[in-house]
C-alpha cells in the first residue's frame, strides 16, 4: 500500500472576489516525484504556499502525513521549499546558507557540519563551503538551494519552477540530477513548473492544472497518450486538435467527422467518451506517417493522401504540415531519413492508427 | 573547454560624458557656489578673524577648547544626538519593516501617517509636545489631578524633553531609510528561513537585521546630523537651561555680536557632523562588504 505524504481535500483560495484555487482535491504519494504542471497564473504557487503554510486555504484541508495543517505555521511543517530565484542568504557562506536548517533545529554543531557536507555531496558541491553565494554561478546556486532544502532531511520538498532561471544545456543536466537526487533520497518531490518536457522526463505523476482547477492527473505516459481535453492535448506535447463529432461505426469504433463531415476518420472507441458528446478530436503529429513507413504497423489504421504544403527541418525529425482530403491539415513529425524525398507540393500517403485518433469531449 | 579571449581595444576609449553633457550643471552648480560654498569659505575665514587686531588669529578657538560651559554644550550636543539617532532607528525599524512588507490598503494609510507629520512644520509640532510636556502641561496636569503625584515631573526643559521632541520631528527620516534597505531584502528569503524551521524571532536575527544594518547605519546618521543641527526644538523644549551647539551659535550671534567665536562653534559642529557622516559611510561600505550584499 502506498503511503499518501500531502492531501488536499476540496481546498481553494481565493484573493478578493477572484477564486485562484477552485476546489482542488489532490493526494501525493510518499516518494514519488509528482508535477504541477500548467500555464503561468493557473494558481500553481498558490498551491505550493498552501502547502507551505504561507497561505491559508480559503476552504478545505491540507494534510501532511495524516495531519490536518489549519493553524500550523511554515516552520513546524518540516518540508523543504526551492524558489525559482534561488533565495539564497547573501550574508551566509555555503556551509551556513546549507547548515541553517539543521541549526535551527538545534542540532550540535558536528552534526550539522555532518548534515552540510552530505547534503553537497548530493549535489555535487563540495569544496565550495566557504564561497558566498554571489560567488557561484546560477547553476550552482540552484544546487546550494536543493542542498539547504534537503540538510534538515524533510519528507517533502517543494520546488517552484527550480530550473527556470537556468539556461537550456543545464537545465537539462539538472533535471537528470534532481530526479536522482529524488531517487537516492526516497523524498516525495512536489514539483512546480509550466515546462511541459521538464514535466514529462522526470516526473512519476503529473497533474496538469488549468484555471485554478486540475484539468488532468496521471502518469506522464497516460497524459501524453489519452489526454482528457483539448486543453491538456494542447499544452503537453505537440498536436492537431480538430473539432470533430462522432458516431457509432462497424466493429464497435466509432466514425468521426472532421471538417464540416468533408473528412471522416475511424477511431478506435474509447471507454469514456460518449460518441454523442465528442467536440474535439487529438491526434499527435508522429502518429500521422507516410503510409509506407507505417506498412509494419499492425492495427488497423485510416488511409489518406495529402499534399506537402511545408516542410521544417529538426535535425532528428522533420516536422510537415500536410493537406488532405477533406481540406483539413494535419501537422506531422517524420524521422528525417526520409527527408530528401519530401518537400513542398509532394502527393503523398498517409496512415493514421485508430487508436491514434483521439476524441475529447472539450 | 571554453577559451577565452582577452584583447584590448585598439582605439582609445572616448570620454563617456562628452563636454556638451556638463552644460545642464551650470545652473546648480552656480547657485551652490553662490549661496553654500562662498558662505561656507567666509565662516571659515571669520572664524580666525579677531574682533580687536587686523591679523588672523586663533584666539577664538583656544577660547573654545578651554571654555567649560562651551564644551559641555557639545559634549550635551553629542549625547542629545546620540540619544535622538538610537530613538528614531529604534522606533521607525517596526514601523518601516511593517510598510516594506504590508500589501493591504492599510500600507497606503500608515505611510501617510508616517511622513505627514512633516508637513505640520517643526516649530508647531514643538509646540504641540510643550502642551504635553509643560509642568502644567497634559500629562502633569492628569497625573496630578489622579493623585498619582503631587509635584509636576520634570518632562520638559530638559534632555528628556528635547529628545521626545527630536524623536518625533526626525522620525520620518528614519523611516524612509530604513524602508529602502528594507524593501531590498527578498521576502523570499524569510520565507526560506521560515520553511527551515525558523521562528518570526530567528527570521528577524539571522536574517532581517543583518541584511538591514546599512540601513539601520543611515537611520542613526541622518538621526544624528539632523538632531545635532536642530534649533527650534532644544531651543523651545529645552529651555535657557538647555544648551545645544546650535542655539550657542544662535546666542553668540544675535546676542554677544561676537561673529568669530560663533564661527568657531558652527565649525566645530560641522566638523562633528562630517566626522559622524565619514564613520557612518565608512562603516556602511564596510558592512556592505562585509554583508556580501
Ligand atoms: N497575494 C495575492 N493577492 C492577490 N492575487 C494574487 C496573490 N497571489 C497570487 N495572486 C493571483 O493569483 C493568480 C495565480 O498566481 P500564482 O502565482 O499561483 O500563479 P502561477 O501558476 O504560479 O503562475 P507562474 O507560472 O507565472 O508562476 C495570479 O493571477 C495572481 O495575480
Ligand atoms: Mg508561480
Amino acid at each position: 500500500m502506498t503511503t499518501i505524504d500531502i492531501e488536499l481535500l476540496s481546498v481553494s483560495k481565493q484573493f478578493g472576489a477572484n477564486r485562484i484555487v477552485d476546489d482542488i482535491s489532490l493526494a501525493i504519494p510518499k516518494g514519488k516525484f509528482v508535477s504541477i504542471l500548467g500555464p503561468s497564473g493557473c494558481g500553481k504557487t498558490t498551491t505550493l504556499n498552501m502547502i507551505a503554510g504561507f497561505e491559508a486555504p480559503s476552504s478545505g484541508q491540507i494534510r501532511i502525513r495524516g495531519r490536518d495543517q489549519e493553524g500550523v505555521p511554515p516552520e513546524a511543517r518540516k518540508i523543504g521549499l526551492v524558489f525559482q530565484n534561488y533565495a539564497l542568504f547573501p550574508h551566509m557562506t555555503v556551509a551556513q546558507n546549507v547548515g541553517f536548517g539543521l541549526k535551527m533545529q538545534g542540532r550540535p554543531r558536528e552534526e550539522i557540519a555532518d548534515g552540510v557536507s552530505r547534503a553537497l555531496k548530493s549535489v555535487h558541491l563540495e569544496g565550495f563551503e566557504d564561497r558566498y553565494p554571489k560567488e557561484l554561478s546560477g547553476g550552482q546556486q540552484q544546487r546550494v538551494a536543493v542542498a539547504r532544502a534537503i540538510a534538515p532531511s524533510p519528507s517533502v520538498l517543494l520546488l517552484d519552477e527550480p530550473l527556470s532561471n537556468l539556461d537550456l544545456k543545464l537545465r537539462e543536466a539538472m533535471r537528470v540530477e534532481l530526479k536522482e537526487i529524488q531517487e537516492d533520497l526516497g523524498m516525495t518531490f512536489i514539483y512546480v513548473t509550466h515546462d511541459q518536457e521538464e514535466a514529462m522526463a522526470m516526473s512519476d505523476r503529473i497533474i496538469v492544472m488549468q484555471g485554478g482547477v486540475v484539468a488532468q492527473e496521471g502518469a506522464p505516459a497516460d497524459i501524453y497518450g489519452s489526454p482528457r481535453t483539448s486543453f491538456v492535448a494542447d499544452f503537453i506535447g505537440k498536436s492537431n486538435i480538430l473539432p470533430a463529432s462522432a458516431e457509432p461505426g462497424a466493429d464497435r469504433n466509432l466514425k468521426v467527422s472532421l471538417g464540416a463531415g468533408k473528412a471522416v476518420l475511424t477511431a478506435a472507441r474509447g471507454d469514456d467518451v460518449a460518441p454523442d458528446n465528442v467536440r474535439f478530436c487529438c491526434i499527435r503529429p508522429e502518429a500521422v506517417r507516410l503510409a509506407e513507413a507505417a506498412g509494419a504497423l499492425d492495427e488497423p489504421a485510416n488511409r489518406l493522401t495529402g499534399t506537402v504544403q511545408k516542410v521544417v527541418n529538426l535535425g532528428a525529425y522533420i516536422e510537415a504540415w500536410m493537406l488532405v482530403d477533406g481540406g483539413i491539415t494535419l501537422k506531422s513529425m517524420i524521422r528525417s531519413t526520409r527527408l530528401e524525398k519530401l518537400s513542398a507540393g509532394c502527393r503523398v500517403d498517409l496512415a493514421i492508427a485508430h487508436s491514434a485518433v483521439q476524441l475529447l469531449e472539450q | 573547454m571554453a577559451v577565452i579571449i582577452c584583447s584590448t581595444p585598439t582605439k582609445p576609449l572616448r570620454a563617456v560624458v562628452p563636454v556638451k553633457g556638463l552644460l545642464p550643471l551650470i545652473a546648480p552648480s552656480l547657485v551652490l557656489v553662490l549661496f553654500f560654498a562662498i558662505p561656507m569659505g567666509m565662516m571659515i575665514g571669520i572664524s580666525f578673524q579677531s574682533q580687536t587686531e587686523g591679523s588672523p588669529t586663533l584666539a577664538s578657538y583656544s577660547r573654545f577648547f578651554s571654555n567649560d560651559l562651551v564644551l559641555a554644550g557639545l559634549a550635551r550636543t553629542v549625547v542629545m544626538s546620540g540619544l535622538v539617532a538610537l530613538c528614531v532607528t529604534v522606533l521607525a525599524y517596526p514601523l518601516a519593516y511593517y510598510l516594506a512588507r504590508a500589501t493591504s490598503r492599510w500600507r497606503t494609510v500608515i505611510f501617510a501617517l508616517a511622513i505627514a507629520p512633516e508637513l505640520a512644520g517643526v516649530v508647531l509640532r514643538t509646540y504641540g509636545w510643550l502642551i504635553i510636556l509643560e509642568d502644567r502641561g497634559f500629562i502633569n496636569s492628569a497625573l496630578i489631578w489622579t493623585g498619582l503625584i503631587t509635584e509636576p515631573l520634570p518632562l520638559s526643559k530638559n534632555l528628556f524633553g528635547v529628545v521626545v521632541g527630536l524623536t518625533h520631528v526626525i522620525l520620518p527620516f528614519g523611516v524612509l531609510s530604513l524602508l529602502t534597505s528594507l524593501q531590498g531584502i527578498n521576502p523570499n528569503l524569510e520565507k526560506s528561513a521560515q520553511i527551515l524551521g525558523a521562528s518570526r524571532l530567528a527570521v528577524i536575527r539571522h536574517i532581517i537585521l543583518p541584511l538591514s544594518v546599512p540601513g539601520i547605519v543611515s537611520s542613526f546618521l541622518i538621526g544624528f546630523t539632523m538632531a545635532a543641527s536642530a534649533y527650534a526644538t532644544p531651543a523651545l523644549l529645552g529651555g535657557a537651561g538647555f544648551k545645544v551647539m546650535a542655539t550657542m551659535v544662535y546666542e553668540q550671534v544675535l546676542f554677544y555680536l561676537d561673529w568669530p567665536f560663533a564661527a568657531v562653534m558652527a565649525n566645530v559642529l560641522l566638523i562633528l557632523m562630517l566626522a559622524a557622516g565619514f564613520i557612518g559611510s565608512r562603516l556602511e561600505s564596510r558592512l556592505h562588504q562585509k554583508l556580501h550584499l
